[in-house]
C-alpha cells in the first residue's frame, strides 16, 4: 500500500508541479487545485504502471487524495495486482 | 450530438454545409435511427443539402453539462463527443465539432487527440471585431473556468503561434485583460500572469488591456481566464443583439457592423493546443451557426492550423 501511495503521490506532484510534501492522505484535491482532468491523468498513469483498468464507478466522490488511493488500492488487491 | 437544439438543428446545419461543395462530407455521430429520421424530416420539409454527403456513426450516449467531464469521458465511452473525437484521432475525420458540453469536448480533445507539448489546458479562441477592420483574438473564452498563472502564459504562446502561423501576423502583440492599465492592477491571478508574461521569451507582451480598449487596434491577442472570457463574450453577444433590436426600431436596415456580434455568423471557435481540429459551438447553436462552425472547421483543416501551430510553438519551447 505504501509503495502504491508513494507512486501516486509522485505522479500527482509532477503533474501539478507541486512539492511532493504538499500531498498527504488528508489533502483534498480542491486544496491542490486539481480538477477532474488532473485526477484522471493520475489514474491513467497508475493504470499504465499496473496494467489494469480501474472501473469508472470506483472513481467518483473521493475528495481527498488518500480516500481515492485507498479505493484504487483495494481494487488492485481484488484483481490480484 | 449534444446541444440545446440537437439533433434537429445540428443535422440541419450539416445538411446546409453539404450544399457548399460536393467535397464536404459530414459524419453525424449520434443515435442512428434518430439522426436518420431527422435527415428524412428535414429533407421532406425542403431543406437544401445532399444526404449522400452524410455518413452516420452510431453513438448512444451524451455527456451532459452537469457531469464531471473527465470522469464522464471514462464512463461513457459511447458518448457522441468521445466517438466523434476518436474519428479524428483515427484519421477517419479531419475535424470534430460539438454544440454539447464544452468541458467534455475539451476532455475528449486532451485525452484522445492529445495536447501539444507544454500545454496543460487547451483554450478556446475567438476573434473580436475592431476599428478599421482589426481583429483581436480573445483567449480563453470558456474552456477553462479556473486557471493557473502558467496556463494564461500558455494561452499567450498558443495565440502568438496561431496569429503568426495561421493569420500571418509578424510578432503579434499580446495583452492581458485587466481592470486597469498599470502593472500592479488586477486580482492575484492577473498580477501573477503579468509578471510571467513580462519575462516570457517568444511573446511580444504589450501590458494590460482594459475591456473598453478591446475594440481598438492595439493588441492582436488578449488573454484571460475562461470564466472572464466567457462572461465577456456572452455579454458582447447580448449587447450586439440589444443594439440590433434597438436600432431596428429606428432604421430600415441594420448597420453591417452588428453582424460582427452575431455568434451564429461565426458559428464556432477552435480549441488551441491540441493535436487535432476541435471546434466548439454555442450550446444554443441553430442550423446557421452549425453550418458556419463546419465552415470554420474546414478552414482550419485547409490551412493546416494544427501543424503550423505546433511548429510555431516548438520554436518558443
Amino acid at each position: 500500500m505504501q509503495e502504491f501511495f508513494d507512486l501516486a503521490r509522485k505522479i500527482l506532484a509532477e503533474q501539478l508541479e507541486v512539492e511532493i510534501e504538499a500531498i498527504g492522505a488528508e489533502t483534498t484535491f480542491e486544496a491542490l487545485e486539481a480538477d477532474s482532468i488532473d485526477i484522471v491523468e493520475m489514474i491513467m498513469a497508475l493504470e499504465d504502471v499496473y496494467q489494469v483498468e480501474f472501473p469508472e464507478e470506483e472513481l467518483e466522490d473521493f475528495p481527498t487524495f488518500g480516500s481515492l488511493i485507498n479505493a484504487l488500492y483495494q481494487y488492485l488487491q481484488e484483481v490480484g495486482k | 450530438m449534444g446541444g440545446d437544439y440537437a439533433p434537429g438543428e445540428v443535422v440541419a446545419g450539416a445538411l446546409l454545409w453539404t450544399g457548399d461543395s460536393p467535397d464536404n462530407h459530414a459524419i453525424l455521430v449520434g443515435k442512428q435511427e434518430i439522426v436518420e429520421a431527422e435527415i428524412a424530416r428535414l429533407q421532406g420539409a425542403g431543406l437544401p443539402g445532399n444526404s449522400s454527403q452524410i455518413t452516420i456513426v452510431n453513438a448512444n450516449e451524451v455527456i451532459g453539462c452537469e457531469e464531471s467531464p473527465a470522469m464522464a469521458l471514462r464512463r461513457k465511452k459511447d458518448a457522441s463527443v468521445v466517438v466523434a473525437t476518436a474519428l479524428v484521432k483515427e484519421g477517419q475525420a479531419d475535424a470534430v465539432l460539438s454544440c454539447g458540453s464544452t468541458g467534455a469536448q475539451m476532455a475528449a480533445a486532451i485525452f484522445i487527440l492529445g495536447r501539444m507539448e507544454g500545454i496543460e489546458r487547451p483554450p478556446i479562441v475567438t476573434s473580436l471585431p475592431g476599428e478599421g477592420g482589426h481583429q483581436t483574438l480573445l483567449i480563453d473564452v470558456g474552456a477553462n473556468v479556473d486557471c493557473k498563472p502558467a496556463q494564461l502564459v500558455q494561452f499567450a504562446l498558443l495565440g502568438s503561434a496561431y496569429a503568426s502561423s495561421v493569420l500571418g501576423i509578424g510578432s503579434p502583440r499580446v495583452g492581458l485583460l485587466n481592470n486597469g492599465a498599470e502593472e500592479t492592477k488586477g486580482n492575484a491571478l492577473a498580477q501573477q500572469v503579468y509578471a510571467l508574461l513580462k519575462e516570457q521569451a517568444g511573446i511580444n507582451f504589450i501590458g494590460n488591456v482594459e475591456g473598453r480598449d478591446l475594440f481598438l487596434p492595439n493588441a492582436d491577442i488578449v488573454v484571460c481566464d475562461g470564466f472572464t472570457g466567457n462572461i465577456l463574450l456572452k455579454a458582447l453577444e447580448g449587447l450586439g443583439l440589444f443594439f440590433a433590436r434597438s436600432i431596428m426600431k429606428e432604421v430600415e436596415k441594420p448597420p453591417a457592423i452588428l453582424a460582427s456580434f452575431d455568434y451564429s455568423r461565426v458559428g464556432g471557435a477552435p480549441l488551441l493546443g491540441v493535436n487535432g481540429v476541435s471546434i466548439v459551438c454555442h450550446g444554443s447553436s441553430r442550423r446557421e451557426a452549425v453550418a458556419n462552425g463546419l465552415r470554420i472547421a474546414g478552414e482550419c483543416v485547409a490551412n493546416g492550423m494544427v501543424a503550423r501551430q505546433a511548429e510555431e510553438l516548438a520554436k518558443s519551447n
